[in-house]
Formats: structure tokens, C-alpha cells, sequence
């Protein structure tokens, strides 16, 4: 070369060695960006976290209780009661004088006694629900006085109470003219129930009376009792009558520690024995020392003297007949209470109840058996009341006192074996996992199991994958490996827009599309799908068996053009062959014609038991699989496409052919890669939310039956949440739905993680 | 012009045509990159590819084992014969022609699995399970390759752990392990330091005793080192191809001569 064109090198400039300052701003500045958009994200999901704990958290917390000023009573009481506010208790005195307290000093601000007529009070009981005390007389009847409140709002805009006690026409509902000794009163949309308790020849009679409504001219109601039927005859040991507010049965428990049952027959029109029950049965000490009904009226909860508890609850049950009748039976055995149980109360409105036992009162869960709260008990509690809204409660004690608390109990059924275990709730045939969360009724008793809705998580994401993951990765196997670059660069931006559609398009599609194509060619979908691999297989062995001057014919990635054809006439024809198939395999006897019917969805419910759902797993699959393809497929096509050609070239010229190169050479490289991929994959499914909502049933049941839905956790969130109040179980359950599915994700993917990191170590190339 | 000591060619027994190109050309889309090369290399010899960057050295080596054939658009005339056969054959398999034709890369490019499996992966593939047949085959071809002392204590450690030089030579190891008749070397040292380079070029020695052996490379010195006969190509045609000591000698045309003083290239 000629070194005459070789220029002199410029003499050095020492400016030239020195950094600007500018640059190392920039330098420090960009620095310190990036730490902080990382910080920040950290610190986003961590808040995340946090957020979704701390609107969790309060669930597990039980119930706080503050004592409030007790009330010394004017009189001795025998009955006492609530307005909705516990603004102003009244109690009921054996001669049936009504007084209405204030609550804050205990000063009787009325007073009222019945007009009798020369009869006198026999017997008291005051209902705080309904406003009512049922007074029972000498002469065998009963008179219902009805308290009823008119608020006034003072000068001062406080509110004041001013309670009316009406007493309603005396009611002859019993057998006997004896006086009344004790009475019941249960009213429920159905008619009202009065059971009596009075005396003959020394020994107790029990008379349940049904109470009849007669609308007359006016719309006047009448009330006409009906036939009294005398229940528990001949037993003379009655050691307590439970009366549910259901007004169609009666529950006798005996001294001997037996518990009879009597329902109303609505042909005989009478009370009948049904059941007879024996809690603690095969305890050693079966001596019941509490009963108490449960809200809702179809448990009750027993306790001995050793502070056992058991609660018994009607539920259908198998009788010796093969009949499902009705009847009472064990569901929980409680834990042991601090001493001897006094007396068992319920609470209003859900499934707790308070317990005297020895000198501590106990707040507990029925259904979860968990203690809500537990203090110290007052002397001689005879009595307590809840408050409507489950916001106070009051106790009556024998020492003339009034003792109140004030109650704190947000989330009376959280508990984790609500969340997480299995539960037998009343009125079930046995211990399930169950999620219910609103019905209609009142007493409804809300079921949060979270198990339903993660079986429900981990079915779709699992039909999903399995639907998407083979597709995705042989397809980004074979457009990175096989495919002609100028067809790869078709397909991916292809995939790419794919992986942007809006979910809700797809779930628009699986619903109102896919479920009905899939419910009735279902056949014909898995002759498809049978037919793919085999296909595949043998086309392709049969291209390798032919003459290589035959194979020569086609260029290397793009035998697809000769396979496109086979492969739309084979599923065309695998398409015709379903109707076929189903009829040959799949035909059943309908159950009462016996006539031959095809129809695969009735041949599964014959054989496997299970039910079938247009809108089933399948269903959710595809289109969960139509969401996850394009993105599994990206980004696995990209770990693929970056294997070095150096890697595959050294492959192929050691020979080994271009299978053998991608299966033991460009797949284990890519490896980490390619779990990335599935996990971004793994993510969206289980995450994915509006496609499972409007492409399932959202059942949330627990079965592996592929032809059902279920619902997912996500699923659930979008659902109920707006419908949800702030703040309540509900929410915060659905709360803990996201903090659960939060874990989950974390868990897996950082297992994943770990696993890719180990991957990468072992096939880092350099 | 530097002098340089050349190697006295040997003469051994063996075709005189093992590979033969004739009238060879080749083109990438429109772009020839090689116009009607023919030379004979005779089995069991060392024959240099010598020329400036872009002349088609790689291009005509990688057409020996038909790597090229994974580049689009390419279009070749004339044939390539080894031991009297095409190998644009129709009836021949690429695969089987590689078993015959082993390559070394100019960056060496061993796999990411230790340093056994990459040895015996040529055995891997055509499904050889017997443990024993492996290890023996891995040990003789490390020893071949003058690697064995150096790793025998870390076989199933990752091979991405050896030196650049170690590197190389394990992807000479894996080659041989195929057992190939033909050994192909594109630049096996440019990425090398003296000591390595110097190492590998002993092995090319011991290795001609069994294998024909086409080397690429930049280096005049490995040329003249190494080599029994030498082509020298320039802008995608030979130049000229006789005994390395006559090329580097007495060239017969004035290019060549530039080319090995230094005056281009
Ligand atoms: N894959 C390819 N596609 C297109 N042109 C190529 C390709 N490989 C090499 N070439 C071109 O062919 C010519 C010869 O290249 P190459 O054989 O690599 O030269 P050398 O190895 O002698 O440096 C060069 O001009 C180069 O640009
Ligand atoms: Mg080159």
C-alpha cells in the first residue's frame, strides 16, 4: 500500500481525554431513572400487596365488645325486650305491667298494664324481633300485645321515642282452661304456630295451635286459631320446648336428654312425632345443660355439663325406606366450652350464638365453630338478646340488672375454615366446599369457599394450556426452525396483532359462537383434533420415504404448501365422519320411550353421571387457548429465533438432521426461554377473566368433568364485586379471592423462575 | 518478501483426485462469488485456502459438505466430486454426506452441554446408546485432538467453562469423533493466541495421517506451516494451486506473489 496517502496523525489534543461534564450528568442522571422506574415497580406491586392484605386482614380479627352502663331494674322481670335502636328496653313483670326504660339512666318513661277483665297473667314471654309479648292467662287463652314505636324528632332534631302497646283479642288456643304455665309464639310467612304450656293432675301439657289469617271486609284480619293438637303427650320430664320460627314444628327436650320432634302434618292437620334425637349419645355425659335455636331456625346447638357442644340441623337424609326425608341429625361437634353452659342465645341475622359457661361468656360461629369473642360473664345471666343488626346485646340477670354491650362484629362468619376447609353448613347433606354468596332470603347463610373458585382457576388455566401450549410451541418450533424467513415475517406480526385482540372479543366469540358450534359438533371437533397428530405423522413419514429427487422438488420450508391441502381435505373429511362416529358409539336409550337417540351429550350424562354444559370447559379452553397462543407463540418463536446459527450450523455439520439439531441443540438453548414464554402464557390464563366470564357457566363447582364450566377466581372478582358492599364479608372475601390468586401467581411464576435460571445457567451460551 | 520455511510436501499414498471440483461456480441471489473453480486434493493431505477477505475461500469450503445449502437463493454450475461421486447426487443424503465431511468453524462453537455430550453428540445422533462405545470414542477423539489431558478430570463439566484455544480444539474432537474422511477448517485459529494456534496446527500434522484436511486461512505463515498444497483464489477465482512450496516459492503468477509478500490483501 502506499504510505504516502497516509496522513499524519493529528497531534494530540488534550481536551480529547477529558470527559465532558455533560456526559457524566447524563450518565448519573439515566442512572439513577432507571434505579427509580425499578424501585418503582417494585415497590407498585409490593403496594399492591399491601393494599389487598390490609383490605383482608380485618376478616380474621374477631369481634371487639364494650361494656355499656348495665340498668338496675324498678321490678322483678320475667321478660324483657329491644327497639331496633336499644333506644329504650322494656321488660315485662309477671303481672304483665310492660315498662319502657331510657337506656341511658334506666328511668321508666311508661308504663303499661294490660286490661284483663278479671283475668290475671299467667305466664310472659316478650319477642324483641317482632314486637311482641305474648301474655298467658288464667283461663287457658293467650292475648298478644304489640309494641310499636313512634319516633318523633325533637326541637333540638333529636330523636325520641315514644313506644304504643296494643293488646290484641284473647286467643283460646289451648285444650284446657288451666293457666297458662309457659308460652311460644313462631311466625313465619306461612301462618304463626302457638305452643302452651299448662297443667293437669300435676304433669305438663303441651297444646301447639297453628293461628289461621282470615282477611275480611275491610281487609280486616281476623285471626282463627286452629285445631290445638297436644304434642309430647304423656311425657312428663319436659325440660325445655324449642319453638323455631318456622311455626311448623316443635322440639321437646326431655330430662331423660332426648329431643322429640313434632311436626305439622298438613293433611291431618295436627302435630305428629317425627324424630327423635339424642344429642351427646355416645358421649359418656349426654346431659344436655343449654339448647338454643340458631337464626334461620333449622339448627339448634346442644351442650352438656362438661361444656361438649354439639349442633344438630335439619337436613334431608336417606330414611331405611330409600325416601330423602327432612330430619335432624349431627353436623358439628363443637369445641369444649370454659365451663358449664347456662344457656345458649342466637344471634340475629347470622349463624353466631352467645354462651354463658361457668363465669365467661363466649361469642361463637355455629356453622365455623370459631369463638368470635370471649369475656367475663355477669352473676345469674338468665337471659340475652341480640340486637337486630347485630350490633348490641343485653343480658338479663337475676340479680335485677340490665347488662349491655355494645358489639363489634363485622365478619361473624370469616373464619379460614370458611375460606379454606370443608364445611358442613345446615341444612347441607354434608361437609362441603362451598361458594354461595347472595340469595334471596334473609337467613340465607352466605357460603365463601374459596376451594370452588381455585379448582375453577386451576381447571381453566390447565384446559387452556393444554389446548394452547402444543399449538404455540410446535408452531413457534417450526416457523423459527423449518419456515422460510419470508413466511416468518408474515406470521409474526400476524401472531402479534393476535395477541392484542381484547379479551372480551374473544369471549363475546366463545359465548355466542364457539359454545353453540362446540355443543353440537362436539364430535366432529374431536375427530379433528384426533385426526391432526396422526396426520402429521404420516404425512410426514411418508415424505421422508420418497426418493430424494421427488423431495428435491420442493424447497426446504415450504413443503406446509404441499401439506395445506391434504391436511384441509383430511379435516374436511374427519369433519363429515363426526355425525358417523357418534352414532356408532354414542347412541343411548332415552330413560322412559326407550327410544335410541344420538346424541353424545346424553350418552355422557348416562355414563359418567356428570352433567354437561353447553358452556363447558372446552369451550373456555379455545378461547382461553386463542388468547395465550399468540403470546406462548412470540415469545417462544423469539428465545428460538436467538439460538445462534453457530450453534445450528455445528449441528447439521456433524449431521444430524434438522429435527435432531432442533431437538437437541436449539431447544435445550432455548429452553429458558421457552418457560418464560409458557409462564407469560400460565399468567394470562389464570388471570384471565372476561373470556371465562362470558364463556362459562360460572358455576362454581368442583368436579374434573371437562364438560362442565366452573368459575374462576378472577371470574368471581369481575362478577360480585360490584355487587358487593364496600367493606363487608363479601368484599373483603373477594378480596382475599385476589390476594390468594396474587400468592398462587407469585409462587408459581418464582418457582418458574428458578427453574429458568437454572436452565440458563446450564445452556448459557456465551 | 518474507522468506518463509516451508514444510517439504509428502508424499503418501491415496487418490490423487479425492475431491474434485470441476469448473465449479457459484452464486449468492445475483452476486457470483465463485467462477469455475477445479482442483483435485488428494486423499490424506493438508490443502490450504489462501486469498483476501470476500474471495470465496468459505463460500467454496462450506459448498464441500453443502452447508451452503441453508442460504437462500443460491444457485452453483459445475460439480463437486468425492471419491468419484457427486455430491449434488440426488440419491445422496446432505446428512450422510456430513458424516463423511466433518467441519471445524472459524468461531468455535461448541454446544451448551459439557464437554462429553459434545464430544460424542456426532454418536448421539445416529442413536448410539452403549456407554461404553461413548466414553471410548470421546477419549480417543479428546486425545486425537490433544484436549484429553486437559479435561479428562471435568468431562461433564459445561463446555462453555474451556479457554478459547480448548474450545477450538473440542470442536476438532467432536469432528473427528464422527470419524469423518474429510475434515474442513474454516480459519481454525483466527480467534486464537499464539500458544493455542500453535497447538492446533501439531494437531492438523497428526491429523493428515488420517484425514484429508482443507484448511482455510489468512495466515500465510499456518499456510506454509501446515499445508501440503495451497490454492490461492482472488476475487472468486483460483488463482493459482500447485505444492505449497511452489506456491509460496516461485508462484507462478504475479498475483499470487503479491498476495504472499504482503502487498495486498
Ligand atoms: N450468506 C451469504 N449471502 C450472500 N452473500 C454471501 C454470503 N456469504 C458470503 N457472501 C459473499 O460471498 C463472497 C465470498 O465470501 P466468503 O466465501 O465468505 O469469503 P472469504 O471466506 O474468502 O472471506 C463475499 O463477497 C461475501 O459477501
Ligand atoms: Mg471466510
Amino acid at each position: 500500500m502506499d504510505s504516502s496517502d497516509k496522513k499524519p496523525l493529528q497531534p494530540l489534543d488534550e481536551s480529547r481525554f477529558q470527559v465532558s461534564p455533560w456526559t457524566l450528568r447524563v450518565d448519573t442522571w439515566m442512572g439513577r431513572l432507571i434505579s427509580f422506574g425499578g424501585i418503582s415497580v417494585v415497590l407498585a406491586v409490593l403496594g399492591m400487596l399491601v393494599f389487598l392484605v390490609w383490605q383482608v386482614v380485618p376478616l380474621f380479627t374477631g369481634a371487639k365488645v364494650t361494656s355499656q352502663p348495665e340498668l338496675r331494674l324498678p321490678a322483678a322481670v320475667v321478660a324483657f325486650g329491644e327497639d331496633e335502636y336499644g333506644a329504650l328496653p322494656f321488660i315485662g313483670l309477671a303481672d304483665g305491667t310492660i315498662k319502657f326504660l331510657q337506656s341511658s339512666d334506666g328511668a321508666v318513661t311508661e308504663t303499661w298494664t294490660p286490661e284483663l277483665a278479671g283475668r290475671h297473667v299467667s305466664a310472659v314471654r316478650a319477642y324483641s324481633r317482632q314486637g311482641l309479648v305474648l301474655l298467658g292467662l288464667d283461663d287457658g287463652s293467650v292475648q298478644f300485645a304489640k309494641i310499636t314505636y313512634r319516633v318523633e324528632f325533637t326541637s333540638q332534631g333529636d330523636r325520641h321515642l315514644s313506644p304504643q302497646v296494643k293488646l290484641e283479642k284473647p286467643l283460646t288456643v289451648g285444650k284446657l282452661t288451666s293457666p297458662v304455665r309457659d308460652a311460644w309464639v313462631a311466625q313465619s310467612a306461612n301462618g304463626s304456630l302457638v305452643v302452651l304450656q299448662q297443667e293437669l293432675n300435676g304433669h305438663p301439657v303441651l297444646t301447639a295451635t297453628r293461628l289461621l289469617e282470615r282477611k275480611g271486609l275491610g281487609g280486616r284480619v281476623t285471626v282463627i286459631p286452629g285445631t290445638p293438637s297436644v304434642v309430647a303427650e304423656g311425657v312428663t320430664d319436659i325440660a325445655e320446648v324449642l319453638v323455631p320460627s318456622t311455626a311448623d314444628t316443635v322440639l321437646v327436650r326431655r330430662r331423660s336428654h332426648e329431643v322429640l320432634v313434632y311436626n305439622y302434618n298438613e293433611n291431618t292437620e295436627a302435630f305428629a312425632l317425627t324424630q327423635t334425637f339424642k344429642p351427646f349419645a355416645n358421649t359418656a355425659q349426654p346431659e344436655i345443660s343449654s339448647a338454643g335455636l340458631i337464626f334461620g331456625n333449622v339448627s339448634a346447638v346442644f351442650a352438656n355439663r362438661q361444656g361438649a357442644q354439639e349442633v344438630w340441623s335439619l337436613y334431608p337424609q336417606k330414611q331405611p325406606d330409600g325416601r330423602s326425608l327432612r330430619r335432624w341429625g349431627l353436623i358439628h361437634e363443637g369445641e369444649t366450652l370454659p365451663g358449664v353452659p347456662q344457656g345458649i342465645f342466637p344471634a340475629e341475622g347470622n349463624k353466631c350464638y352467645l354462651v354463658v359457661a361457668g363465669d365467661r361468656l363466649q361469642i361463637r360461629n355455629m356453622t365455623t365453630g370459631s369463638l368470635r369473642w370471649e369475656g367475663p360473664a355477669p352473676k345469674g345471666v338468665q337471659q340475652v338478646i341480640f340486637s337486630r343488626n347485630y350490633e348490641r346485646f343485653t343480658a338479663l340477670t337475676s340479680e335485677g340488672k340490665l347488662v349491655r354491650w355494645k358489639l363489634e362484629d363485622r365478619y361473624p362468619e370469616a373464619s379460614w375454615s370458611t375460606f379454606f376447609g370443608k364445611i358442613w353448613y345446615e341444612g347441607a347433606t354434608e361437609p362441603a366446599y362451598t361458594w354461595q354468596s347472595s340469595s334471596g332470603s334473609d337467613e340465607f347463610e352466605a357460603k365463601y369457599s374459596l376451594v370452588p373458585l381455585f379448582y375453577g382457576t386451576v381447571k381453566g388455566t390447565f384446559y387452556a394450556l393444554i389446548f394452547a401450549l402444543p399449538i404455540a410451541l410446535l408452531s413457534a418450533i417450526y416457523v423459527s426452525q423449518f419456515l422460510r424467513p419470508e413466511y416468518r415475517n408474515i406470521v409474526k406480526p400476524v401472531m402479534e396483532i393476535m395477541a392484542s385482540l381484547p379479551s372480551v372479543v374473544l369471549g363475546f366469540l366463545a359465548g355466542l359462537w364457539l359454545a353453540p358450534l362446540v355443543d353440537t359438533h362436539l364430535i366432529s371437533i374431536f375427530c379433528v383434533i384426533l385426526i391432526l397428530a396422526p396426520l402429521g405423522l404420516l404425512v410426514g413419514a411418508i415424505w421422508a420415504g420418497l426418493p430424494q429427487p421427488w423431495r428435491r422438488q420442493v424447497k426446504p420450508g415450504l413443503e406446509f404448501v404441499w401439506f395445506l391441502p391434504i391436511l384441509a381435505i383430511f379435516v374436511t373429511l374427519a369433519w363429515q365422519l363426526g355425525p358417523w362416529v357418534e352414532s356408532l358409539l354414542f347412541t343411548v336409550k332415552e330413560g322412559q320411550t326407550g327410544t335410541a337417540i344420538v346424541d353424545f351429550r346424553e350418552w355422557w350424562r348416562q355414563v359418567s353421571t356428570l352433567g354437561y354444559d353447553a358452556r363447558n370447559c372446552l369451550v373456555v379452553g379455545f378461547a382461553m387457548g386463542f388468547a395465550v397462543i399468540p403470546l406462548i407463540f412470540t415469545i417462544a418463536e423469539d428465545a428460538l429465533s436467538n439460538v445462534p446459527q453457530s450453534l445450528v450450523s455445528g449441528s447439521l455439520a456433524l449431521g444430524a438432521s434438522r429435527w435432531q439439531t432442533v431437538w437437541k441443540v436449539v431447544l435445550p438453548t432455548a429452553l429458558s426461554g421457552i418457560i418464560s414464554a409458557v409462564m407469560i402464557g400460565f399468567g394470562r390464563a389464570i388471570g384471565e377473566t372476561m373470556i371465562v366470564v362470558m364463556a362459562t357457566g360460572n358455576t362454581a363447582i368442583m368436579e374434573a368433568n371437562p364438560f362442565s364450566g366452573m368459575r374462576t377466581l378472577s371470574a368471581n372478582i369481575a362478577v360480585e364485586l360490584p355487587e358487593a358492599p364496600a367493606g363487608q364479608t363479601h368484599y373483603r372475601t373477594l378480596f382475599l379471592g385476589a390476594c390468594c390468586l396474587f400468592i398462587l401467581t407469585f409462587v408459581i411464576n418464582t418457582l418458574a423462575e428458578i427453574l429458568r435460571q437454572r436452565v440458563r445457567d446450564r445452556y448459557k451460551v456465551i | 518478501m518474507t522468506r518463509l520455511k516451508v514444510r517439504p510436501s509428502t508424499e503418501r499414498g491415496g487418490r490423487k483426485d479425492y475431491i474434485s471440483i470441476k469448473n465449479f461456480g457459484f452464486w449468492y441471489g445475483s452476486k457470483k462469488a465463485l467462477e469455475s473453480i477445479s482442483l483435485d486434493i488428494p486423499e490424506r493431505q493438508v490443502v490450504a485456502f489462501i486469498g483476501p477477505s470476500g474471495c470465496g475461500k468459505s463460500t467454496l469450503l462450506r459448498n464441500l459438505n453443502r452447508m451452503n445449502d441453508l442460504v437462500d437463493n443460491i444457485r452453483h454450475e459445475g460439480d463437486i466430486q468425492i471419491d468419484s461421486r457427486s455430491i449434488y447426487d440426488p440419491g445422496l443424503e446432505v446428512i450422510s454426506l456430513r458424516r463423511r465431511v466433518g467441519m471445524v468453524f472459524q468461531k468455535s462453537n461448541p454446544f451448551p452441554k459439557s464437554i462429553f455430550e459434545n464430544v460424542v453428540y456426532a454418536l448421539r445422533v445416529v442413536g448410539v446408546r452403549d456407554r461404553a462405545l461413548l466414553e471410548e470414542v470421546c477419549e480417543t477423539s479428546l486425545r486425537k485432538a490433544a484436549l484429553w489431558d486437559e479435561v479428562k478430570d471435568r468431562l461433564h463439566d459445561s463446555a462453555l467453562g474451556l479457554s478459547g484455544g480448548q474450545m477450538q480444539r473440542l470442536c476438532i474432537a467432536r469432528a473427528i469423533a464422527n470419524r469423518p474422511e474429510i475434515l474442513l477448517m474454516d480459519e481454525p485459529c483466527s480467534a486464537l493466541d499464539p500458544i493455542a494456534t500453535g497447538k492446533i496446527e501439531e494437531l492438523i500434522h497428526e491429523l493428515k495421517e488420517q484425514f484429508t484436511i482443507v484448511i482455510v486461512t489468512h495466515s500465510m505463515q499456518q499456510a506454509a506451516r501446515v499445508s501440503d498444497r495451497t490454492a490461492f483464489f482472488y476475487l472468486g477465482k483460483q488463482v493459482e494451486y500447485d505444492t505449497t512450496e511452489k506456491i509460496f516459492m516461485n508462484p507462478s503468477q504475479p498475483q499470487t506473489e503479491a498476495y504472499i509478500s504482503g502487498r495486498f490483501g
